[in-house]
């Protein structure tokens, strides 16, 4: 075997390898995150006996074990996986590294729904508890489907797509600051708190149905890993020439990424960091061979999501703090630090 | 015997701009057919039309007897690539793995053994050995020119394309380039062919088969470069005199020697006044009177 491709085989092997213990690491994490809360009685031991079948906890521990604890651990994950992947697919499709899975105008469109349904009372359903989160998905959709229209008539260019979202985020912002002029205290006291970002308001069965709808939408990811890599070293015309067609891959990546997205922040509100950082650390790591780039983005964004929760849960216990902020308060400067120290080195 | 490549009334327009007009030319393997003419004159566009990445308004282009348009992005890439003039990176890899996505129109996930030895064995006919694992956007021009020359053969296509490669190089560089595209198409490295844009017209004399010189989207003529470059040609699309003789290192070859003096409009600087801003006294909020 030739020496290149020798060292090319060592190279990727190491990076699978760090892929893996990286997500071996934060499946362990996982499992001892639900032994992390503020009632002191569950700790790691007695958790872990009570689900394992060794000791019969009350029917308290049970409800605090499997109805708050474990919905919210795996929300954190499936949350965490989808922004990052939404995110190193973005940021490869549009060439951008600024770009997030938000950017585009998902948040918008988001806060849009959620401030017709609190304030206004308008809702595309009938059940006031589903009213949040339905117009929250619905209005994320729509706007991401207005910005792949408008995009197509200013030509089909990443540059193009960026325009119109940051125009329309600028509507759907304004629509929003009108409501909120007219918004009672309670009103804006429960669009404030929908806002922040939170992993508590998922039961079992919708985090269950959320995850199984991601994990079907995942591996369409991974279809277009190569197309991204020759996207992103040379650009639309050195994609086309490679057999790739950007302008129906870049459309394509937007709806799956609208979906992927709307579906998690309709629950859990704004949480957008996750999907800028987690996939520049990944590129730290592994590069930005969108092959490793996706799924070791995926594990970082899990693993970064389930710290910044248990430490939100932990830290001023029982008051929470809600995994949006503290994902701002942890990562942010951990992000800053990771860059500046790759730029010294 | 079929041509190879047959291009025939192609015509493309930037709006109303006509950039190409009834272009029409054919090309035979193992040949390399360079495209001559000045700025602007339809060379790259001709190159965008053929590999799909600007859509002519008309024509015809045949590969092997095979209508272009019946070809897919994927098989069009597995027939011709293409080595653009410069390369913009929004996210960079090492040099392995940007070679290595000339394999992406052959494989469809997995890399094979064969396809990492392609590469390795194109890395090391280029002499970018030691630049492998390095990342590409960390390459100086000329490095970051082979190494998408590198991604271009390990796409294995029939057709090389090549938009100015050149034009960022230095002397040595530029001859270097040329005489790798000229040992492409021999016959010892299967039945290929390149067609490139240039400028520079004595790289173009000295190694390709055949010249194309265009002139305002039309082909003004076709053929052997000592055909094809004569003074009065080279007066007539580029608008300078020349002295055309045999090459001394190869006298089947020509050299030509462009004379400085050239005939340009005279241009004229129009005077402007330059006011010292202590001179201009602004008063901000003055009106005027």
């Amino acid at each position: 075997m030739d020496s290149l491709s020798q060292k090319h085989i060592e190279s990727s092997s190491l990076q699978i390898t760090i892929i893996l213990m990286a997500a071996l690491a934060t499946t362990v994490f996982g499992f001892l995150a639900i032994g992390i809360g503020s009632s002191e009685k569950l700790g790691f031991l007695n958790t872990a006996k009570i689900i394992l079948g060794y000791c019969g906890g009350t029917p308290t521990d049970f409800d605090i074990i499997w109805r708050l604890r474990f919905p919210r651990i795996l929300m954190g994950v499936v949350a965490g996986v989808s922004l990052a992947v939404a995110g190193a697919l973005m940021q490869g499709c549009l060439g951008n590294p600024l770009v997030s899975p938000l950017t585009l105008g998902v948040a918008s469109g988001a806060s849009l729904g959620a401030s017709l349904a609190i304030i206004a009372g308008v809702s595309i359903v009938a059940v006031p508890e589903l009213a949040i989160v339905a117009n929250s998905f619905l209005f994320s959709l729509i706007v991401v489907a207005i910005i792949i229209q408008l995009g197509k008539y200013r030509s089909v260019s990443a540059e193009s797509y960026i325009l119109v979202g940051i125009a329309i985020t600028f509507i759907c912002g304004a629509i929003v600051s009108t409501l909120t002029y007219f918004a009672s205290d309670a009103e804006l006291s429960q669009l404030t708190h929908w806002s922040f970002g939170s992993l508590s308001r998922t039961n079992l069965v919708t985090t269950v149905l959320i995850t199984v709808a991601i994990v079907i939408l995942l591996p369409t990811a991974m279809v277009w890993a190569w197309d991204l890599n020759a996207l992103s070293v040379g650009g639309d015309e050195f994609a086309i020439t490679t057999g790739v067609n950007p302008a129906t891959m870049r459309r394509n990546i937007l709806i799956l990424t609208a979906f992927m997205t709307s579906l998690i922040i309709a629950f859990t509100g704004m949480i957008g960091f996750v999907g800028l950082a987690a996939p520049h650390m990944a590129r730290i790591v592994v590069g930005n061979d969108f092959r490793k780039l996706i799924p070791c983005s995926g594990v970082f964004g899990a693993f970064l999501m389930l710290f910044a929760d248990t430490v939100g849960r932990t830290l001023f216990a029982p008051i929470v703090i809600p995994v949006g902020v503290m994902l701002s308060v942890i990562g942010g400067p951990f992000f800053m630090y990771l860059l500046l120290a790759r730029r010294g080195r | 015997m079929t041509d190879f490549l047959s291009v025939s009334g192609l015509n493309f327009s930037w709006g109303e701009n006509h950039v190409l007009k009834d272009v029409e030319f054919t090309m035979q393997r193992n040949e390399v057919v360079a495209i001559l003419g000045i700025n602007g004159a339809g060379k790259s566009t001709l190159i965008k039309c053929l590999n799909k990445i600007l859509t002519p308004k008309s024509g015809k282009i045949l590969i092997e007897g095979n209508d272009l348009s019946s070809h897919d992005l994927v098989s069009l890439a597995k027939v011709m690539s293409y080595v653009p003039q410069t390369v913009r990176s929004s996210f960079s890899m090492n040099v392995f793995d940007v070679a290595l996505i000339g394999r992406r129109p052959h494989i469809r996930w997995r890399i094979s053994q064969r396809d990492r030895d392609f590469v390795s064995q194109t890395l090391r006919y280029l002499g970018l050995e030691d630049f492998a694992f390095r990342r590409f956007n960390q390459l100086s021009g000329g490095e970051r020119q082979r190494v998408i020359i590198a991604k271009a053969i390990v796409q294995n296509p029939d057709l090389y394309l090549f938009d100015e490669p050149t034009s960022d190089l230095d002397l040595k560089n530029q001859v270097s380039i040329m005489k790798r595209i000229r040992h492409l198409v021999s016959p010892e490295m299967g039945d290929k062919s390149a067609l490139i844009a240039i400028h520079d017209i004595n790289l173009a004399a000295r190694f390709a088969d055949k010249i194309i010189l265009f002139d305002d989207g039309k082909v003004k003529s076709y053929g052997k470069p000592e055909d094809v470059l004569t003074e009065q040609s080279i007066s007539d699309v580029f608008g300078v005199s020349s002295m055309i003789m045999p090459r001394e290192d190869d006298s089947s070859k020509i050299h030509i020697i462009i004379n400085n003096e050239i005939e340009e409009r005279e241009y004229v600087m129009p005077k402007i006044d330059i006011i010292k801003s202590a001179e201009l006294n602004i008063n901000i909020g003055d009106k005027e009177e």
